[in-house]
């Protein structure tokens, strides 16, 4: 559905390009993450896909047309979660929402009553979007995203402002738009947004793609098949998984005193992008 | 033109939510009763006020497209500044209806204001031709004023500062009234200067074609230009 080849973007004020041969293919149903730090070019990247910065090399297709042949229908076809909330603060949580149903063909757009009960906000409908907490203008910008059905999904840091209550509704919501079939495209420099939603990541960093793979599949590879144990007395050893039920230096270990804690040796995917690329994601 | 008149009708709406440019909406009224009453007292009882009757009148034609000059400059601000700017450029809404739908009803409100101010001037017999020609291009400031102040600010503090220099800038072919005859078509670089000239041609009855004429051209031009650089800048 998206297939991105060789993609270089510099901004004109900028020396070096901000996107450097970027190459990856989103397809339909799968949630794609770009995982890196502030700065990298995630953002960037996303609004070349979404046609609001122009001036790229390289090759976007979008369902097999050229990006820069797709004309205004692109956009019906294409929804953008923002990172920040925009939304007119002067109009109620409803006139936002219709106001921009109506750039949309009729019949497109879903019912908004249905849409700010999906996501907790139906006693808000009516409220002016200015007595908004951040996490309930973000929510807006998610649903105002999804209201005319788009095949193709674009979030910047869905989960950013949202306490972590709904910071997993909306994460399950997105599973759930996958289910349905669409095609998701997700920036964020939180793993654990990452690792939750995203069927592949591209680790990111100063515009170029270091790594793309599953989560699992990073994990695996770059974590060890191992369990580290730690007893009451602080001592702490680790064992490998295979046979561990029938390791005897094990079984010796853990009847020497209590067991404190017993935890794998996967790595986080944090751990696997300070890894690969040397760089952390806080930053 | 169902999303035209949806965003337009919006803007209002915010408009009429938002106390600092709702009392914006009164300044005509306060111009109509200078030019209806208070003006004609003055000049009835100093006549040296006489020959500057015709400047009264373009200062109060120029200061009705103050109106929404400032009205939607600000609205637009804040749509940058709130970053729901960045909607719009994601939306399946062409550049040219979306400058429609925010210029279209300051426009045709500004005229309308025009043409009712030289309806009810009680100084000179204005033709409604002459009356509509210039009320249609004096309104043109509106949409040239606004699309220059968002061309170049990013937020509601560096707006009022252009706009007061802006201000001055709409202002300032006034000058060309108190400059000797053959230099004052220099303030022509100054768009307003064609629709100050044209008045004051028609308030000594004389033609105004040719005027009408370079003054639509030039804030013609200048709309063009500047829709251009506005629309490149304003959804990033």
């Amino acid at each position: 559905m998206i297939q991105v080849e060789n993609l270089v973007f510099q901004y004109p004020k900028n020396d070096t390009p901000t996107l450097k041969s970027l190459n990856f293919e989103i397809s339909r149903g799968e949630v794609f993450g770009f995982l890196g730090p502030s700065g990298a070019g995630k953002s960037t990247a996303q609004k070349v896909l979404y046609k609001t910065l122009s001036g790229y090399e390289g090759n976007i297709k979008i369902d097999g047309k050229d990006l820069t042949d797709w004309d205004s229908t692109y956009f019906e076809k294409i929804g953008v979660g923002f990172e920040l909330p925009n939304h007119y603060l002067k109009l109620t949580g409803k006139e936002n929402l219709e106001l921009f149903a109506s750039f949309y063909p009729d019949g497109k757009a879903k019912k908004v009553e249905t849409l700010f009960e999906m996501v907790d906000m139906f006693d808000a409908i009516n409220q002016p979007v200015e007595a908004y907490s951040k996490g309930m203008k973000m929510r807006l910008n998610f649903i105002r995203a999804i209201q005319h059905d788009p095949d193709i999904l674009f979030f910047d840091e869905p989960t950013s402002g949202l306490d972590p209550v709904n910071a997993h509704k909306i994460k399950q919501h997105i599973l759930d738009l996958k289910e349905q079939g669409k095609t998701i495209f997700v920036t964020t420099h939180n793993m654990n947004t990452a690792d939750e939603l995203c069927d592949r990541v591209a680790f990111i960093v100063d515009g170029k793609l270091e790594a793309t793979d599953a989560p699992k599949t990073l994990k695996a590879q770059y974590g060890k098949k191992a369990i580290n144990v730690l007893l009451q007395d602080g001592q702490t050893e680790e064992f490998p998984l295979t046979g561990l039920g029938n390791n005897e230096v094990f079984l010796a270990f853990i009847k020497q005193a209590e067991v404190k804690k017993i935890h794998t040796m996967e790595a986080s995917l944090e751990e696997v992008f300070i890894k690969i690329t040397g760089q952390s994601l806080q930053v | 033109m169902n999303k035209i008149i949806k965003l337009a009708l919006t803007d209002i709406k915010i408009i009429f939510r938002d106390s600092s440019l709702r009392v914006f909406l009164v300044l005509p009224l306060v111009l109509f009763a200078l030019i209806i009453w208070a003006v004609p007292n003055l000049v009835s009882k100093y006549d040296f006020l006489e020959p500057y009757l015709s400047l009264f009148l373009i200062v109060a034609v120029i200061e009705n497209t103050q109106v929404f000059s400032f009205i939607s400059s600000m609205v637009l601000i804040d749509e940058k500044e709130t970053e729901v700017a960045k909607a719009y450029g994601i939306v399946p809404l062409s550049k040219l209806e979306y400058l429609l739908s925010r210029f279209l009803f300051p426009y045709l409100f500004t005229v309308s204001l025009n043409v009712i101010l030289f309806l009810v001037q009680p100084f000179y017999d204005i033709s409604l031709g002459a009356n509509l020609g210039i009320s249609f291009l004096t309104a043109l400031v509106v949409p040239v004023y606004v699309l220059g102040i968002n061309s170049i600010v990013q937020n509601r503090m560096q707006g009022m500062v252009y706009i007061k220099a802006f201000n001055m800038l709409v202002l300032i072919p006034v000058a060309a009234f108190f400059t000797p005859d053959k230099l004052k078509h220099l303030f022509g670089f100054f768009p307003t200067h064609w629709i100050f000239q044209s008045i004051d041609y028609l308030t000594q009855g004389k033609t105004i074609g040719m005027l009408l004429a370079i003054g639509f051209l030039v804030l013609g031009g200048l709309l063009w230009w500047l829709s251009s650089v506005f629309l490149r800048k304003h959804f990033l």
